[in-house]
């Protein structure tokens, strides 16, 4: 009983002190009455200079490139990481635990048949119109790896071929970085998307080498996600 | 009358949900956890969606689609959970002694 007091007025103690903590933060915050000069430089420049109405898109794909593509480094650090991170060790607890059977029962393999397309195409969707809506390559690429998870749960007994993923990533990395080095040489900039015609706002094919880095990103993204899952699978 | 009723059906679709919540913390075992998360948040959410194409009726055939990728997607997942858990043998409850609803209410 007191063991539960005092824990009552522990937490009690550090809700109040969160409380003051963000009091303060919130009795500072006004209100912004208009955007930042930057924040409003990309709103006004995105459509007008790369002609992609997604901001967001072109600020991830063009004004922060540098910065996506070192986040594409670290999901690449992680998924190769978790190949030696997860060997397995001599270690009584996972060896105990029971493997599941070969066959993943009839309602997941019957419902394996009538997402899969579903999740595929609202996949590929998110990726290839990712400069006109919400959207992009690496949401797309998740959205993709899921269905891989759920095609890994549906048949037990399939086997990812990590070497072949692997390979398909590193290959799309390299032509991202290609892509890059094509900026630089004959746009602003490296990774600027712009040495490939602009096209028209809102069309499918416009924003330059937008759409080609987002469709690289969807790919490797879900490369690399599905060797995540297939490393978990052990 | 038409928000009328796009709010009602709204309203009754967050209750379910809501009872979704309540019964993943309150509910003593993970099968019963899965039960009250799967056919409440399926009916909740198809109630939801129902109310926004009652509201916005040009958009009705999206909000049929979710519907139904969600009546097919939930029960399949929770079952794959169900599954697993049974096979494995992790059903049984985690609530300590003395926690449970029906002994606190005593």
């Amino acid at each position: 009983m007191t063991g539960r007091t005092v824990h009552l007025g522990l937490s009690a103690l550090a809700l109040a002190g969160l409380a003051f903590a963000f009091s303060r933060l919130v009795g500072a915050h006004v209100e912004p009455t208009a955007l930042g000069q930057l924040a409003a430089g990309y709103i006004r420049l995105s459509p007008e200079e790369l002609s992609v109405p997604n901001v967001v898109t072109g600020i991830l794909l063009a004004y922060r490139s540098f910065d996506t593509l070192g986040e594409v480094a670290v999901l690449y650090m992680v998924a190769a990481s978790l190949g030696p991170l997860l060997q397995p060790m001599d270690n009584p607890v996972a060896s105990e635990t029971p493997r599941l059977s070969e066959n993943a029962g009839e309602i997941i393999h019957s419902g394996h048949f009538a997402l899969l397309p579903l999740i595929g195409v609202f996949g590929a969707y998110v990726i290839l119109f990712g400069h006109l809506s919400a959207g992009g390559g690496f949401q797309g690429g998740a959205i993709i790896a899921t269905g891989i998870e759920f095609y890994m749960i549906a048949r037990v007994a399939s086997a990812i071929n990590v070497k072949a993923f692997s390979a398909l990533e590193s290959g799309v990395g390299v032509l991202f970085v290609a892509v890059g080095v094509f900026g630089l040489v004959f746009a602003g900039g490296f990774l600027d998307p712009r040495f490939l015609p602009a096209g028209e706002l809102g069309h499918f094919v416009s924003g330059g080498a937008i759409p080609l880095v987002s469709l690289l990103l969807g790919i490797k993204v879900a490369a690399e996600l599905s060797v995540v899952l297939e490393r978990f699978r052990g | 009358m038409i928000e009328l009723v796009a709010s009602f059906l709204m309203f009754i679709g967050s209750v379910f949900v809501f009872s979704a919540a309540l019964g993943l913390l309150r509910m003593p075992d993970p099968i019963s956890r899965l039960q009250t998360g799967t056919k409440a948040t399926t009916l909740g959410a198809g109630l939801i969606l129902s109310g926004l194409a009652v509201l916005h009726p040009e958009r009705a055939v999206q909000y049929v689609l979710i519907i139904a990728f969600v009546f097919i997607s939930n029960p399949i997942s929770s079952h794959a959970l169900a599954r697993a858990g049974l096979k494995t043998g992790r059903t049984e409850g985690d609530v300590p002694e003395g926690e449970r609803p029906e002994e606190r209410a005593q």
